[in-house]
């Protein structure tokens, strides 16, 4: 009778098991869709989960087609990290263990028939089995907070992957950006330095007809050995950071025969307007969304239940609102409804000083974090406008006047009132012009590329 | 002269602006005013004594009325826009509308008062340089008397008791004032028209600026280094040709006003000063020349019989000075090869053009873009080709059958045949060269065969 009694208790054990979360845990791709999603959403770009040699390959085989003598855009970089990147596929592995942890916990209690079966007949044998079974029905009766904390921790899995997969999207993005800066760099340092080769021409032409002594030239010759130095000094800055986002990419043999263009993109014709960019960083940012998973978990964990209120989360540090004062009134208004939600309880009611001290940690921790959320979020907004504004004023006031003079440089070398080499100077100035152009063009994109992050996730080697 | 060219002068503003201005100068003689950059042949006087006018070259002569006795000039001194050249203007002081200012002219023995109005910004005064005259009306402000403050009108009286060939120009604050433009020719002629008549009379300033290419006012610091070489702040090509008809006797007045000598040189004739700012040279005095050289702040006539047909050069001999604007610290380019560094440069400025490897005479052929304001170093274009002049130079045209009174341009002159030079195109015989350094004696044997 003991054996049936035992035996039916093993069947409702198995009963037990929450279905659904065991149905949902147990799919090879267990919580990958969320994290699809919310890559795809932020970046544009499909993440890939490759689970066997077989999706390792395909996966390999897709990125070389993307990039295998093509000159790459940011987002096929992104696209082709996102897939290709094992680091990151090792963080997908990391969800797919806690979503086996999971489907264990929800499984329910498995009590180990094969040791009680060694031996059958025997009077041990009931006993055994009946420890079994009473342990397990002891595991069924915490077994529904267990799956919740589980469940808590297959969540935050969930967004760790998510992060993973943002973050490596921000890096790969600004490589792109370094990589190409260091290109238009190059090659403008390589324009500069055919004017110093012209100048050095010259020079040694003088020489040769006896209008130059050799200090003045061995001076215009110097000044071009330097600058060569120098442009060879831009071409390995340039060739390490394309082979930094070929790393980022994954990519290795006959792959890593790509191009990144030789110029950044041109600013867009629209200022970057006010930005709710403090709003959408406490909707959507990672940290915050795993700061919050923690809290809860602490709350399930020893308990808590009676939530008094809901603090806004830069209450809980600064005690009062302070708001960034800007100069447009609405701006205010719209920062206003930017707000992250903690919830309090009821010490008083607390079972546990442990839990309560505990709990008020991790909300403390998460407010902090929330208030930087806010700070990077204005500070990169700010980044974005005042970049672009002083790339622009490089573009619309600097270079107009730069050009200018190299057109009066002309007239005035046309009048022979100034000479070839006051011709080349200024035609040298004008590139460097040029080239700071382009380094502000350049800050632009990468202020832009950081907004990104800052909204959806945290800021590269930001605390988490 | 009347108003309205005083108007258009742009320089009527104080006069034009209210009726009291009316009323203040009714008993002033009419400050007459020209923008005009071209040569005014002066008309033969109307009134008080006869004389033959100069002619200032690219300026004019300041009107006058007779008050009694006495001739009556009023002389305004105000900023004013001078044409230089064709496409450069620059931004001058100087009197009635002009730099340099109207030539004064009037007669030996006459009594002559001069108001002088000052319209500049700061004070002034006017100094008749070479004229025998009474201490206080020698224009040295502060020494002569008080220096003319702005707005206010002086009047300086004398009598003319020599003739000869004198300037005016301020003498306050003199260098900034005269590096400005401010100057005039005073012509006085003998009271005697016998005495040494000429048919034509030339007259002109010489002054030099430092007006940067694509700046309009003058650099007033400078010294040394000046780049405009003017006569009557006018450059070649576009100062007026001195033309002559042949068999008239012609006098040339030249005053320096420059910081430095000018040795003006004219082609075709020998000729004699004549008179200096001291007065009239005595003929047993006199040597020929082809060149004087004009000390700073001086003046001399020179005078010649034109007799010899042709268009002949008469320019400063220091050949940087019949040059305009250029700059002083270009390499010698002669010789150099720039093929391959114009290849170089065109990448970053496709509109270089090389020069300057043979010479620098592509510049008087090329007509590129200049900075604005600006004419040419070396320019003008003559009959056979460019001239690649410019500053003090220009051109005595002397031909037959002119009329007394025109001054007009008779356009290039017409070699006769054989009297021009021309291409060799025959054989030419082997080449005798030395290349040693030393000095090599002609033989004796040599000369003792022509015997
Ligand atoms: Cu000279």
């Amino acid at each position: 009778m003991k054996h049936v009694i035992a035996l039916a208790g093993l069947a409702l054990l198995t009963a037990c098991a929450d279905t659904a979360t065991v149905k949902g845990a147990s799919d090879p791709q267990a919580g990958f869709a969320f994290v699809a999603d919310g890559a795809n959403r932020s970046t544009g770009a499909k993440a890939a989960w490759a689970q066997t040699a077989a999706d390792v390959a395909a996966n390999e085989a897709r990125a070389k087609a993307l990039v295998a003598g093509k000159t790459i855009g940011p987002d096929t970089a992104v696209q082709v990290a996102l897939m290709n990147n094992r680091g990151l596929q090792a963080a997908y592995a990391d969800l797919g263990l806690s979503a086996t942890d999971l489907w264990e916990t929800a499984l329910g209690p498995r009590p180990s028939l094969e040791l009680s079966l060694s031996g059958i007949g025997e009077a041990s044998l009931a006993r055994s089995l009946e420890a079994t079974v009473t342990g397990a029905i002891l595991d069924l009766a915490t077994l529904k907070p267990r799956t919740r904390i589980a469940e808590m921790h297959f969540r935050q899995a969930q967004l760790e992957a998510l992060a993973e997969t943002l973050a490596l999207a921000a890096e790969t993005r600004m490589a792109w950006i370094d990589a190409v800066a260091a290109f238009e760099a190059s090659s403008l340092i390589a324009r500069a330095q055919g004017t110093a080769e012209a100048a050095s021409e010259l020079a040694a032409e003088l020489g040769r007809t006896g209008a130059m002594n050799r200090a003045d030239q061995a001076r215009e010759h110097v000044f071009t050995a330097e600058l060569a130095a120098e442009r060879a000094e831009a071409r390995l800055e340039a060739q390490l950071a394309k082979e930094k986002l070929t790393r980022l990419m994954g990519l290795y043999g006959a792959s890593t025969d790509f191009y990144v263009p030789d110029r950044l993109p041109s600013l867009p014709g629209r200022r970057p307007g006010r930005s709710n960019a403090e709003a959408l960083a406490l909707q959507h940012r990672v940290d915050l969304a795993i700061g919050k998973l923690e809290l809860e978990a602490i709350a399930q964990e020893y308990r808590l239940t009676s939530q008094t209120r809901r603090i806004e989360g830069a209450e809980v540090t600064a005690g009062a609102e302070v708001e960034r004062s800007d100069d447009n009134e609405t701006e205010v208004a719209r920062v206003l409804q930017a707000s992250l939600e903690i919830p309090l309880y009821d010490t008083t009611k607390l079972t546990s000083r442990r839990g309560a001290l505990e709990y008020s940690r991790a909300a403390h921790e998460l407010a902090q974090h929330a208030v930087n959320a806010r700070s990077e979020a204005r500070s990169a907004h700010a980044e974005v406008t005042g970049t672009y504004n002083i790339a622009r004023h490089w573009r619309d006031e600097v270079l107009p006047l730069r050009r200018e003079i190299d057109r009066e440089a002309l007239k005035s070398y046309n009048g022979m009132l100034t000479s070839t080499f006051e011709l080349i100077e200024d035609a040298r100035d004008g590139l460097e012009a040029q080239l700071s152009t382009a380094e502000a063009r350049a800050d632009y994109w990468r202020a832009e590329a950081n907004l990104k992050t800052v909204i959806w996730g945290p800021p590269a080697g930001g605390d988490e | 002269m009347n108003r309205r060219q005083l108007l258009a002068g742009g320089a009527g503003a104080v006069l034009a602006s209210a009726a009291a201005a009316e009323t203040r100068f009714r008993d002033l003689p009419e400050a007459a005013s020209t923008d005009s950059p071209y040569t005014q042949v002066p008309p033969r006087p109307g009134s008080g004594p006869d004389y033959n006018p100069v002619v200032t070259l690219n300026g004019w002569s300041l009107p006058w009325r007779m008050n009694g006795n006495v001739k009556e000039f009023h002389l305004v001194a105000e900023p004013v826009e001078r044409i230089m050249a064709d496409g450069m203007m620059a931004r001058l002081w100087g009197y009635n509308g002009q730099s340099t200012g109207p030539t004064i002219e009037a007669v030996e023995g006459e009594r002559v008062r001069i108001y002088v109005t000052n319209r500049l910004p700061e004070h002034t005064s006017v100094h008749w340089h070479g004229l025998i005259l009474p201490s206080g009306m020698d224009g040295v402000g502060g020494l002569s008397h008080p220096a003319i403050p702005p707005g206010k009108t002086f009047v300086y009286e004398f009598d003319l008791i020599k003739s000869g060939t004198f300037m005016y120009h301020p003498h306050a604050d003199e260098m900034v004032q005269m590096a400005m433009g401010m100057m005039g020719l005073f012509i006085v002629h003998p009271r005697d028209p016998a005495f040494m008549p000429v048919d034509r009379d030339f007259a002109f300033l010489l002054a030099s600026y430092d007006i940067d290419p694509g700046t309009y006012i003058p650099r007033v610091a400078e010294m040394t280094d000046f780049n405009l070489w003017t006569w009557n702040s006018r450059i070649f090509p576009d100062i007026d040709p001195l033309v002559v008809n042949k068999g008239d006797r012609v006098r040339v007045r030249c005053g320096n006003l420059t910081m430095t000598n000018h040795p003006i040189h004219m082609h075709g004739y020998d000729f004699e000063v004549t008179c200096t700012d001291g007065g009239w040279v005595p003929k047993s005095a006199r040597w020929p020349e082809v060149s004087i050289d004009i000390p700073v702040g001086a003046m001399r006539a020179y005078e010649f019989d034109a007799i010899h047909e042709g268009d002949w050069a008469i320019h400063c001999h220091k050949s940087h000075h019949t040059m305009n604007a250029m700059g002083h610290d270009l390499p010698t380019f002669i010789g150099t090869d720039k093929t391959r560094l114009t290849q170089m440069i065109r990448r970053q400025q496709p509109g270089y053009m090389p020069m300057g490897t043979a010479g620098m005479a592509d510049m008087g052929e090329m007509s590129m873009e200049l900075p604005d304001n600006t004419v040419p170093m070396m320019t003008g274009w003559g009959p056979f080709g460019p001239l690649e002049m410019g500053g003090m130079f220009s051109v005595v045209k002397v031909r037959e059958g002119i009329a007394p009174d025109d001054y007009s341009d008779p356009g290039w002159y017409q070699n006769p045949p054989g009297t021009q030079a021309w291409e060799w195109t025959g054989e030419l015989p082997e080449e005798v060269r030395q290349s040693s350094a030393a000095t090599v004696i002609t033989p004796k044997s040599h000369l003792n065969h022509d015997h």
